[in-house]
């Protein structure tokens, strides 16, 4: 067989040969990012609606250590997983559970790449969605404890749904790293992108042109998932308009005002 | 004047931020259907005492009874809450809702009434307060003034008992001072208990019937609008009120 002798066919010819390679890769980079975005946003919403229950002085004393006790336990979570290396934080996890026998050679290894990539994430969610509770007015938290709301209610119903909006800018931003730093999962021989990327390289040792091909890959997979990010923050935003119900005269008129009037 | 059953009792309430004391000692009882307005120089620690009031700051030492029953230990926090409502300076709109959602959330998610019930409840208010038409608008859409009105119909349908005001008209342009006061004079005579924190003097001696003036951390005095106006007996209170009435 003739091998091509430039750069686009050696392209073609790889694209060819390792495309269901290329595609198997992409989608098990997608399937762990996106899961993982998705996990890691939820422990971290956990841990952040935890560490902001308020005490008061009515609070009993074994709840008040327990509460203590468990904001040591997540602050150490947090620090730990945001002070080292995803690539060392899976190679501890894979070996150490292996080790102790928690996962053997038949636990399907998207689950253990999934884990890691969430409780990673989870750590980095839990400190922005802290930030994006900060962010919301305290008179919104206020004004739901004024007509009765519990915490949790008031952090479901009012402040969360503002911190979540005020923090998509920083969930995307999660989520298109994630997309990239699953990579270093192919250290524990993870089939994304990256590590189908390498055993394509290997047999005809053109590195250069693989991971070119790999290279715009994960960029149309970041650029893509921003874009996608954008329109739903769009979405989010809600309609400038709105519609006056009625009037003195008529009451059946409605006057949709476009203009919206975003006054300090 | 015949004496009207008692609504809140609040006894030697004291509220102290690190080493400093912003109420030293303050008991006084509101009954059914006063309205009473606090007036006071700033710092006196007005705003705080209401705000203690409606637990959104834990008093230090003393005791709130309200229908005879220890506000922390008689009730349960929602249930109080949902009967001693708020109105706030800055009005505390939820900006993630419609003015109908707004008013409907306490109801359904604290009263636990299905949606039509809060929506019924929710438009007589809104009507009351003249912001039906807009029930569809989210608040960055509206006025100070509209957005003062809404959050008043927002507490009212709670069916509160009685109604804190943390200085509703304070951060309203002038010409939208005049739409809110005149929802809460419409109230007033309705018979609404009202607990009012105010600079507004001239809707202090017309529509309440009890001023209560204030001056570091202490209940200076206490009386009828006709009196302290007219006839303060304290230095403190005509030195304030010479002060503000020059205007």
């Amino acid at each position: 067989m003739q091998l091509p002798s430039d750069f686009f066919g050696w392209v073609g010819f790889l694209l060819s040969k390792y495309g269901s390679l290329f595609l198997q890769g992409t989608g098990m980079t997608l399937l762990i990012s996106l899961t993982g975005t998705v996990i890691g946003f939820l422990i971290g919403l956990l841990v952040a609606i935890l560490r902001t229950v308020p005490t008061t002085r009515r609070t009993s004393l074994p709840m008040r250590g327990l509460k203590t006790g468990m904001n040591v336990l997540l602050s150490a979570y947090i620090e730990v997983f945001r002070g080292t290396p995803m690539i060392v934080q899976a190679m501890v996890i894979y070996y150490g559970a292996m080790q102790a026998g928690i996962i053997g050679r038949g636990t399907p290894i998207p689950v253990v790449a999934i884990f890691i990539v969430s409780i990673n994430t989870g750590a980095y969610m839990a400190e922005i969605i802290r930030g994006g509770i900060i962010s919301v007015d305290n008179g919104q938290k206020e004004a739901a404890h004024a007509i009765g709301m519990t915490h949790w209610q008031s952090m479901v119903n009012v402040v969360l749904p503002q911190a979540v909006r005020n923090i998509m800018p920083s969930i995307g931003n999660e989520f298109v790293v994630n997309i990239k730093d699953s990579s270093v999962l192919n250290v524990i021989a993870v089939s994304e992108l990256f590590f189908m990327s390498k055993s394509a390289a290997g047999t005809y040792l053109r590195y250069f042109e693989v991971f070119a091909i790999t290279a715009v890959i994960y960029f149309i997979l970041t650029f893509t998932v921003t874009r996608i990010l954008r329109l739903i923050e769009r979405k989010m935003d809600g309609s400038g308009t709105y519609t006056i119900l009625g009037s003195q005269t008529d009451s059946q008129s409605a006057i949709t005002v476009t203009e919206s009037n975003k006054e300090g | 004047m015949e004496k009207n059953p008692t609504l809140l009792e609040i006894s030697h309430l004291m509220k102290r931020f690190g080493n400093h004391e912003v109420l030293t000692d303050i008991s006084f009882t509101v009954g059914e259907g006063d309205v009473t307005c606090i007036i006071g120089a700033s710092g006196s620690g007005k705003s705080t005492l209401l705000r203690c009031v409606n637990f959104l700051e834990e008093p230090t030492a003393g005791q709130i009874l309200f229908r005879g029953k220890d506000a922390e230990t008689g009730w349960k926090r929602a249930e109080y809450h949902s009967k001693v409502g708020m109105v706030f300076q800055s009005f505390n709109l939820f900006s993630n809702m419609s003015v109908l959602d707004n008013c409907n959330s306490g109801q359904m998610r604290v009263l636990k009434r299905d949606r039509k019930t809060a929506t019924e409840k929710t438009m007589m208010y809104l009507t009351k307060v003249g912001m039906a038409p807009y029930c569809n608008a989210r608040p960055a859409q509206l006025s100070g003034g509209q957005k003062q009105r809404v959050a008043i119909a927002r507490a009212l349908a709670m069916d509160p008992e009685v109604l804190l005001f943390d200085e509703p008209t304070s951060a309203l342009d002038p010409e939208m001072v005049g739409e809110v006061l005149a929802v809460m004079r419409d109230l007033a005579l309705g018979g609404l208990t009202m607990l009012i924190v105010t600079h507004e003097m001239s809707f202090a001696k017309d529509v309440c019937n009890r001023v209560i003036f204030m001056d570091q951390g202490l209940i200076v005095e206490d009386g009828a609008p006709g009196e302290i106006f007219t006839q303060p007996r304290q230095a403190r209170t005509r030195e304030f009120l010479s002060r503000v009435l020059q205007r």
